[in-house]
């Protein structure tokens, strides 16, 4: 399975990769309309850029083999695709319970911002191009898709 | 057919049961696994209260389902008791199952304090989906107003949770000094105490419910210890779960305040294992004997027993109470020791906003509890912390800080945790 990889030593810290993330998860997809017009819609970005003093990296879902967050479940939303492998969260059989964002070890789930679902599982982008956009996007490769 | 042969036979199929069935499929793929349970169908425990809220359409669980080919489940049957020595399940129906090895997951029974009126209409238990249904249709039958949750614990308040969300009129009685007294310190129940109170919520605190009084078929009032009454039209009894083991007193296995296990799983007789809710277990913190009845640690047991039983020796490294709980959108993670005994020489690290409390216990260097309210993103970062026992030194003044998180670990343990070992970048 190929996964997103991060590289700390080359992220200088742009945030491109979240606003990549957002757009391509927003209802238009458009950077412009997204971010002007559907401030209220606009979704939580999938990947998250930390920050502390010169050192930054992006951390998204990291699809762990014994993944705690499928494991505790209370619905079964949070699930593995048979396919690619990745941990995937179907987000209507999604109700809130938080047991992901208490079980992620890197602490990548959150709440949505209408705190009815979790709003910030990485999807891989499934199904929205070969390479994620997070990836594609980043301008100094600190983000690569092997 | 009467007599069945089971080479596992697995008793009680809810979260630890079908996480033992899955290890055993997975460490010993071909032979067979005969499961008993009492209910119909495989649904999700926990989603009752948020079925009662509106949040959840039904009760069912689309993961952990399995291949019919290669296991065979007889439902709406219970085990009356177990013959040890000659290694037999006798089910109520009259049916026998001679097994190899066994796994007990009966999970927990609602304790029922023999209250005066505990029987009238109008008072339940809320633990299973029979209760959610008789719930549902007392609520179109009677039209109750006026809701009393007799304990203000875990369970309690998820089901005020559901409550509140559909505009009854709540009251919450605990007979403790402050709500949820395991999972929150003093400070963190004023937080809650308080969010609940804003949002609508009648808490009595160091009160309990002595007599639920009733006219003919409504229930009409509750008598508290007190001396006062409070009108109540429907009760939710919810003090607590209590292991279900009563058929096995004959057993010969031992059984203290659950079944009890070692780091194996397996119980007092050899090749017979149990986990989840019914299970004994060490405290991967104190060394304490205790059962913890929650989700995550059903899975956990569930998964050891079941590897074990198909040979593959694991150990459980002990369980470890942890729960998330969200009333009336203020949310709350609670992990581990969150109330240290005094002297123990742990350090406490606190975090007071006006809607948000953060609680970090130390004990040499090593986070040994948390509790975090109002915001609980990145509690999973504390929990794992604890569970692998990493020192906190050299970051610990970051902990309580909101934007905390793995950039601020040391540069060994985050590459590792990140890619993982081996793969560093």
């Amino acid at each position: 399975m190929k996964k997103i990889r991060i590289h700390e030593e080359y992220c200088i810290g742009c945030h491109l990769c979240e606003i990549t993330c957002v757009v391509k998860h927003s209802p238009s997809g458009k950077i412009i309309k997204t971010f002007r017009e559907e401030k209220e819609n606009r979704p939580l970005p999938r990947v998250r850029v930390e920050e502390e003093g010169y050192v930054s990296f992006a951390l998204q879902c990291r699809h762990c083999d014994d993944a705690p967050c499928v494991e505790n479940c209370l619905t079964g939303a949070m699930y593995r695709d048979e396919k690619t492998g990745m941990v995937l969260c179907d987000e209507d059989r999604c109700m809130g319970c938080w047991m992901c964002v208490m079980s992620c070890p890197f602490g990548v789930a959150e709440r949505s911002k209408d705190r009815t679902r979790v709003g910030s599982k990485c999807d891989g982008c499934v199904g929205k191009g070969e390479v994620p956009p997070c990836v594609e996007n980043c301008p100094n490769e600190a983000l690569t898709y092997e | 057919m009467n007599e069945l042969h089971a080479p596992y036979l697995i008793i009680g199929f809810s979260v630890a049961g079908r996480w033992g069935a899955r290890a055993i499929r997975e460490n010993d793929p071909g032979t067979p696994i005969v499961a008993v349970s009492d209910e119909r169908g495989w649904y999700s425990r926990p989603l009752i209260t948020y079925v009662l809220g509106g949040k959840s359409r039904g009760v069912d669980h689309t993961g952990l389902l399995f291949d019919a080919t290669s296991l065979a489940v007889l439902e709406g049957e219970r085990v009356e008791r177990l013959d040890t020595i000659n290694r037999v399940a006798f089910l109520r129906s009259g049916k026998r199952i001679f097994f190899e090895k066994a796994l007990l997951a009966p999970g927990g029974v609602p304790i029922v304090p023999p209250l005066e009126g505990i029987t009238e209409r109008g008072v339940f238990t809320f633990t299973g989906k029979g209760d959610l249904e008789k719930m549902r249709q007392f609520l179109e039958e009677v039209h109750p107003k006026r809701v009393l949750i007799l304990g203000g614990g875990f369970i309690g308040l998820k089901t005020c949770e559901a409550f509140m969300h559909r505009g009854f009129e709540v009251t919450v009685v605990e007979l403790s000094s402050r709500l949820l007294p395991l999972m929150l310190d003093e400070d963190g129940s004023r937080y809650l105490e308080k969010a609940l109170v804003q949002a609508g919520v009648k808490v009595v605190l160091g009160e309990t419910v002595v007599a639920f009084e009733g006219s003919g078929q409504k229930l009409t009032q509750a008598l508290l210890r007190g001396g006062k009454h409070l009108p109540v039209d429907c009760a939710v009894v919810a003090v607590g779960v209590r292991p279900n083991v009563e058929w096995l007193q004959d057993s010969g296995i031992e059984i203290r305040k659950g079944i009890v296990v070692d780091e194996f799983q397996e119980t007092s007789k050899k090749g017979i294992f149990a986990a989840g809710d019914v299970a004994e277990t060490r405290n991967f913190l104190t060394g304490e004997r205790n059962v913890v009845a929650i989700w995550p640690e059903a899975v956990r047991q569930g998964k050891v027993a079941g590897a074990n039983m198909a040979g593959t020796r694991i150990s459980y490294p002990g369980s470890l109470p942890l729960n998330v709980l969200d009333l009336g959108g203020v949310a709350l993670v609670s992990a581990g020791l969150v109330n240290p005994p005094q002297g123990g020489g742990f350090e406490v690290l606190v975090r007071k906003e006006k809607d948000e409390y953060m609680k970090v216990v130390l004990e040499n260097e090593c986070i040994v509890g948390i509790i975090m309210l109002g915001r609980i993103e990145k509690s999973g970062i504390y929990i794992r912390l604890l569970r692998e026992r990493i020192p906190v030194t050299g970051f610990k003044e970051r902990l309580l800080d909101p934007k905390f998180g793995l950039v601020n670990l040391p540069r060994e343990f985050r590459k590792s945790w990140v890619e993982g070992v081996g793969v560093e970048v």
